[in-house]
């Protein structure tokens, strides 16, 4: 079953009188519960389209599905909600919000999905449980290593159980041991059957993955398959 | 709805000495109305108060200024108002209850080695009935003493203790001297303390018989004004067109005579004391503006930092309306809490106004509630472009911003 299809899309971005496709043409299928990689050189669209597969930008052309369903022509609200609830971000910078605690920053995307507030508690310490976290959960982001700060952005991901995490170079930051339990984690979420996008630069970081995409000047210029996915 | 609540009171301690000073022009201009409108409110009250201990009812004939005079009161006798005029007004005026004519100026009085310049009034026993004046000590003068022209007074507390310190004024004899004319009153009783009522102030005067001061005192045949009591609050009308119609008859000419009701007098002090208090409070209302001016810099300032924070937001699930809320929600907080400092404010300045400047001020609900509801309405009015800004950044771009 596919659970993302990506048909034929663009975006552009204008600079001046400079025009830049960062993603010229893709299509893209993405099966439900593969490990996907996408690697390519800086600038070759990689983050533009993961941000076109998470609902946070809209193509200029071409359609996007998502479990079937066409998010191109969502509006606000609801592609608000695609995100809160079907899909987790994991971002290079972590991006974790510096006032609230590690426990705060991972019941956010709960506050915004209204669960109430006793689930959200225990399911926030349940992920950052998961995460090897238990004892850091009134930890501040500034009080955390990088390791760690990655590692409540996933629990904050895995809040509200999305079918897709979509990671963009969410080692890069890290020393490589850090690294490697990320990916772990990563690794255990593929197996409890989600649908996992890396980009990456790395190529050991590319290993884990099931599939491997490679991306230039807006295109996908090659892949190749390590484990069949089709039938998993 | 809570945690955006409680959210919105993070990030704005978050930032102490910023949030403090961008509260402070809504506390001065809240401050500032709150001020302003309680000593309007008060002198209005005061001015009040004193209307309605004068008595109720009352109608003041007074003679008019004719035009093209150059505004000066005419001589001619036929152009002047007469205690022929009151006795007219007692005797065809249905709703008319009581009615004296008054002699009103300026006399040396003297006991003693002990004078003053004070007002003497001419009038009526009536009068001490329609205005309220009650006695401290001795008696009114009666319809006695005012057919047999007898030279009584009864005189007001200020003048009673500035002429007799030790007390004792009753039944001691007084000198009224103007120009080359003497007269002596003796002193049957002296009035309570009752404050300025009206134009007059019965404190500082003194009241004689009409018929004992009219040829002697003042040797004129006109008189300075007529005071009238209408029967009832619901009659008062009808007993000034009652009025107007005699002294129109005699004058034909409306511009010789002015006739002014306590009523209509109370709902001009009214209507000037608000025109003065929304005047003032419009003048404080600018500084709210600036304030919110300053809150609106604030909270764009605010955006501008936060940028990446609400672009990972919107990453994990937050729509325009829960940015526009969070954001709304800080600047509603903000002014109202200045609101309600700017509340505290003004009610002290209210308070110490009242103690420097010896006058009444009076903070009402609901001029609390105006100033609370305005600081709200000011949040949200210049709340509403930031939030609004914040709610439509593009949530890619916002993650971008370093
Ligand atoms: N908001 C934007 N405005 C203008 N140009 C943009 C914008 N976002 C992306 N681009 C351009 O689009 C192209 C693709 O950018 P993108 O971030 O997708 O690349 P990437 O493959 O993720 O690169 P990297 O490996 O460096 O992260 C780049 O040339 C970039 O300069
Ligand atoms: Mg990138």
């Amino acid at each position: 079953m596919e659970i993302i299809n990506v048909e034929n899309v663009r975006k552009t971005y204008r600079m001046g009188d400079n025009i830049v496709k960062a993603v010229d043409g893709v299509t893209l299928n993405v099966f439900g519960g593969e490990y996907l990689i996408i690697m390519g050189p800086s600038g070759s669209g990689k983050t533009t389209l993961m941000h076109l597969m998470g609902c946070l930008d809209k193509p200029d052309s071409g359609e996007i599905y998502l479990a079937g369903k066409c998010v191109s022509k969502l509006n606000d609200r609801d592609l608000a909600r695609v995100r809160n609830k079907m899909i987790g971000f994991v971002f290079q910078q972590f991006n974790l919000l510096p006032r609230l605690t590690a426990l705060e920053n991972v019941e956010l995307p709960m506050i915004y999905a209204g669960v109430p507030r006793a689930i959200r508690h225990k399911r926030a310490k349940e992920v950052l449980t998961m995460v090897g976290l238990r004892d850091r959960m009134e930890h501040k982001p500034t009080q955390l290593s990088g390791g760690q700060m990655q590692r409540v952005a996933i629990a904050r991901a895995l809040a509200n159980q999305p079918q897709i995490i979509l990671a963009d170079e969410p080692t890069g930051n890290l020393d490589s041991k850090s690294g490697e339990e990320i990916l772990k984690i990563f690794s255990d979420l593929h197996s409890d059957g989600l649908t996992i996008i890396v980009v990456t630069h790395d190529l050991e970081v590319a290993a884990n993955g099931q599939r491997v995409i490679h991306m230039r000047d807006g295109r996908i210029v090659s892949q190749e398959v390590r484990t069949s996915v089709r039938n998993a | 709805m809570l945690e955006m609540l409680k959210e919105a009171f993070r990030s704005i301690s978050a930032n102490k000495l910023r949030t403090a000073l961008s509260m402070v022009g809504i506390i001065i201009g809240v401050a500032a109305v709150i001020a302003v409108v309680s000593v309007a409110e008060g002198t209005s009250q005061s001015i009040k108060q004193n209307l309605s201990a004068i008595g109720s009812n009352l109608i003041m004939i007074s003679p008019g200024f004719t035009r093209g005079g150059g505004g000066r009161i005419s001589t001619s006798l036929s152009d002047l108002l007469t205690k022929d005029d009151a006795q007219k007004i007692q005797q065809l005026c249905p709703s008319v209850v009581y009615v004296t004519p008054m002699q009103q100026g300026n006399f040396l009085v003297q006991y003693e080695r002990q004078n003053t310049m004070t007002t003497v009034l001419a009038v009526y026993p009536q009068v001490f009935n329609m205005m309220n004046l009650n006695l401290q000590e001795g008696e009114y003068f009666t319809q006695e003493d005012e057919n047999s022209r007898r030279r009584v007074a009864v005189i007001g507390k200020e003048i009673a203790d500035m002429l007799f310190p030790d007390g004792d004024a009753v039944g001691k004899t007084i000198r009224i001297t103007s120009q080359s004319i003497r007269q002596n009153y003796k002193i049957i009783g002296v009035l309570e303390k009752s404050g300025t009522l009206l134009f007059l102030n019965p404190d500082r005067s003194i009241l004689v018989p009409f018929s004992a001061a009219e040829n002697r005192l003042f040797r004129r045949s006109y008189v300075s004004s007529i005071i009238a009591q209408a029967y009832s609050e619901e009659v008062a009308p009808q007993a000034v067109s009652e009025i107007d119609a005699i002294l129109y008859s005699k004058f034909q000419n409306e511009d010789k005579y002015r006739i002014v009701s306590q009523e209509a007098m109370l709902q001009t002090i009214n209507q000037t004391m608000s025109l003065l208090s929304f005047m003032l409070g419009s003048i404080a209302g600018i500084s709210l503006l600036v304030g919110g001016i300053g809150i609106m810099n604030i909270m764009l300032v605010t955006v501008t930092e936060r940028t990446r924070e609400i672009g990972v937001r919107k990453a994990v699930g937050a729509n325009r309306r829960h940015i526009l809320t969070q954001f709304l929600l800080e600047s509603v907080i903000l002014t109202l809490v200045a609101g309600v400092i700017g509340v505290g404010v003004g009610i002290l300045l209210s308070r110490t106004i009242a103690l420097i400047g010896s006058i009444q001020t009076a903070v009402t609900p609901i001029v609390i509630l105006i100033a609370v509801s305005v600081s709200i309405a000011v949040g949200v009015f210049f709340g509403v472009f930031p939030a609004m800004k914040a709610a439509k950044l593009n949530p890619v771009e916002a993650l971008r911003y370093e």
